[in-house]
């Protein structure tokens, strides 16, 4: 993996970054640091600026205002050596449909200078080996994201950009792909991923930050915002004659210690399961409205 | 680690991508193979010669009329010498170009001219009528004789001209196709044959005429059906790649593979530069091949028409650009396709209908590159004819080509 140049050591380094359409404020001046072998979800609805962050920080958009730097490399300057450190996983499956998986990645190791491109490594990760030499348009739609992810690996990049990488995908698949942005980051690849899919931000991510509208409300490692935002609590279920009654007892309350241990001696219990937020319940805690929208 | 890779390099991948699109889509791919398969079939069956024959029915025989006349003539007292005088009287101008078709029977002429009926000439120089609608044979060794214009001339034609009579009708019949100039033409001749059978002397003194042609005489050399659509073809390959080219394009933008590429270490300008290059190589090389299966390039005009056929590939680059970038999906493009191609297809009607183009044709920017197409594979141009054309042609290279260049920059951009 090449050192990073920044000061502070992060791949990725984002300090008031901003971008409007027209009138339309899609980034309102975030801040945010990856650092090398680090995962940051971004997790936010549609709409709320996740998908411009990462055109600004590929390129493929030029900031308003702030700076965002990417292997301490301006992204607003035109460097061709950023492009070829980095991997991008578009949401669009922007793949060569009447080309083979092979000649897809074959073709792409090309604009990086890689003559002799281990596609087929590639494809063996991703599951795609036995594929290599089918064309993209007879794949079905988890194979086509399994081929986006493999070609953002080709260059094996510093930094990975990845747009909502298992969006509406069966849960093998989203599973096979989380494996690999794993292994990636064990690498040494910073990871930015952006998904609104707060099981996959919390399996995934070793910090997540929430994006609302444009400005990011939180940023922390998932377990910290759970602490943070969250209430603690334990559901204890009881046997109630015929049915059964449930009870939930906050952990930080005054005298539910001694609540619990009457609960946990009493001859009708069944369960006692501990109670935490998730991340979807913080987000709609901060926000004021869900992930899904 | 620094990863650096060159320009050309970049362009040369995109290229080989190119071709691999291209070769795969199945539908453009075939209709090019079509194309240079059948073109230069149907190019080989078009009349590579031009029949400068005239045709003239006339009804009755030049024989009978003259006949007629001498004997009526006789007993009005005419002298035998005068009478020999009728024989050198020349009735039908019979000169070289001109085919005399003689009917007893000035209805069968009309079926003739009217095409109920056919009139064929077998090789020994005979005309043999087959009616149509009886579903006669066709007659062997003989060739179909068209038959559009005939002159009938009434009973006591020549007696009744020579004596002076000034109730005399004499009918041009003609088919419906024939053109008024021609009809005219053939009023002017029987007039022309009564005088001369009058022996009167035309009431003008003609003046003395020079036949000059200007440019290359073509008298016994006219311009083949082949060598009129040579051109036409050639420019119809530039077009036709028009549509795969905006095709390739439209893929790339609707699809958005395009991105993909642009955040790799590819630049807009390595994209547009392969574009250009492969745009312009596909219908270079399409239309170079089609110029060898069909002719038209010698000694004289390979460096011309290989300039004007690469001013033609890079302006349909150009507009395949302009297009690809403009369509929203394959609808949108087919129309913005035609929109574009249609206007520009107009000049080749200067090609089939010589004379025939208005004033406004010649502001078509295909106009110069048709021009010299035409003028170099038909009428022998060289450079020297053509710089007025060329750099007409550039001009509306640049316009065409950067308009395309700009547009699909702009759409890329805005992806």
């Amino acid at each position: 993996m090449t050192e990073v140049t920044t000061g502070s050591g992060a791949a990725i380094q984002v300090e008031g970054l901003r971008y409007s359409y027209g009138d339309l404020e899609a980034v309102k001046g975030i801040d945010f640091e990856v650092q090398p072998g680090q995962i940051l979800g971004f997790l936010g609805p549609n709409g709320a600026g996740k998908s411009t962050t990462i055109k600004m920080l590929t390129g493929q958009l030029t900031p308003k205002a702030g700076v965002a730097r990417v292997l301490g490399i301006d992204v607003a300057t035109d460097n061709p050596e950023l492009q070829a450190r980095i991997g991008v996983c578009f949401e669009e499956k922007n793949l060569y449909i009447n080309m083979s998986a092979r000649e897809n990645l074959e073709f792409f190791a090309s604009l990086y200078g890689i003559k002799d491109a281990d596609a087929e490594g590639v494809l063996r990760r991703v599951g795609l080996a036995d594929r290599a030499k089918d064309r993209v348009k007879t794949f079905s739609k988890g194979m086509r994201q399994r081929m986006m992810i493999s070609r953002a690996f080709i260059n094996k990049p510093d930094v990975l950009f990845l747009d909502e990488p298992t969006d509406g995908l069966d849960p093998v698949t989203s599973a096979a792909i989380r494996r690999t942005i794993r292994e990636e980051a064990e690498r040494g690849a910073a990871v930015l991923l952006t998904t609104h899919d707060m099981f996959e931000a919390d399996e995934l991510s070793d910090r997540v930050a929430f994006i609302n509208e444009g400005e990011i409300v939180a940023l922390d490692s998932a377990e910290n915002l759970k602490l943070k935002y969250g209430t603690r609590s334990v559901k204890v279920r009881l046997r109630d004659g015929d049915g059964v009654r449930e009870e939930i007892l906050p952990l930080d309350g005054d005298g539910s210690s001694s609540r619990l241990a009457e609960l946990a001696a009493s001859p009708d219990l069944m369960t006692i399961h501990t109670e935490e937020a998730t991340l979807e319940q913080i987000f709609i805690q901060l926000t004021g409205r869900g992930l899904e929208g | 680690m620094s990863r650096t890779v060159s320009r050309p390099a970049i362009i040369g991948a995109l290229l080989k991508k190119e071709f691999k699109a291209y070769s795969r889509d199945t539908v453009y791919l075939l209709l090019t193979l079509l194309v240079l398969i059948a073109v230069p079939i149907v190019f080989r069956a078009l009349p590579d010669s031009v029949d400068e024959t005239i045709t003239l029915a006339v009804s009755p025989p030049v024989s009978v009329l003259v006949e007629e006349g001498k004997d009526a003539l006789r007993d009005l007292g005419a002298t035998e010498e005068q009478l020999a005088e009728l024989d050198e009287a020349d009735l039908t101008g019979e000169q070289e170009g001109l085919l005399l078709l003689e009917f007893e029977d000035e209805e069968e002429m009309t079926g003739v001219i009217e095409g109920t009926v056919e009139a064929w000439q077998t090789e020994g120089g005979e005309f043999v009528f087959r009616d149509k609608e009886a579903d006669e044979d066709k007659p062997d060794d003989a060739e179909r004789v068209n038959v559009d214009i005939g002159i009938a001339f009434p009973a006591g034609f020549i007696s009744d001209v020579a004596t002076g009579e000034d109730d005399i009708t004499v009918t041009v019949y003609s088919d419906a196709g024939v053109p008024e100039e021609i009809k005219g033409a053939m009023r002017s001749f029987v007039r022309e044959a009564a005088y001369q059978l009058a022996g009167k002397e035309l009431p003008v003194d003609l003046p003395a005429e020079e036949s000059i042609v200007l440019g290359q005489d073509r008298s016994g050399d006219q311009v083949t059906l082949q060598e009129k659509t040579r051109p036409l073809l050639l420019f119809m390959i530039l077009l036709m790649e028009t549509f795969s080219m905006a095709s390739l394009v439209s893929t790339e933008v609707l699809q958005r593979t395009v991105t993909a590429v642009l955040v790799t270490p590819a630049k807009v300008g390595d994209f547009l530069a392969a574009k250009t290059i492969f745009g312009t190589a596909l219908s270079l090389s399409q239309a170079l091949i089609m110029l060898a299966l069909i002719g038209g390039m010698t000694a004289e005009n390979w460096s011309l028409l290989l300039v004007v056929l690469l001013m033609g590939a890079i302006m349909f680059t150009g507009v395949a650009m302009f297009v690809g970038s403009a369509g929203k999906d394959f609808m949108g493009q087919l129309f913005y396709a035609l929109l574009f191609t249609i206007p520009l297809l107009i000049p080749t009607f200067s090609i089939m209908f010589p004379g025939s183009v208005a004033p406004w044709v010649r502001i078509i920017p295909t106009y110069p590159i048709i021009d010299v197409l035409v003028q170099s594979t038909v009428y022998g141009a060289t450079w020297s004819d053509s710089w007025g054309s060329l750099a007409y042609a550039a001009v509306w290279l640049v316009v065409l080509y950067g308009a395309g260049l700009i547009a699909l920059k702009r759409k890329v951009e805005s992806l």
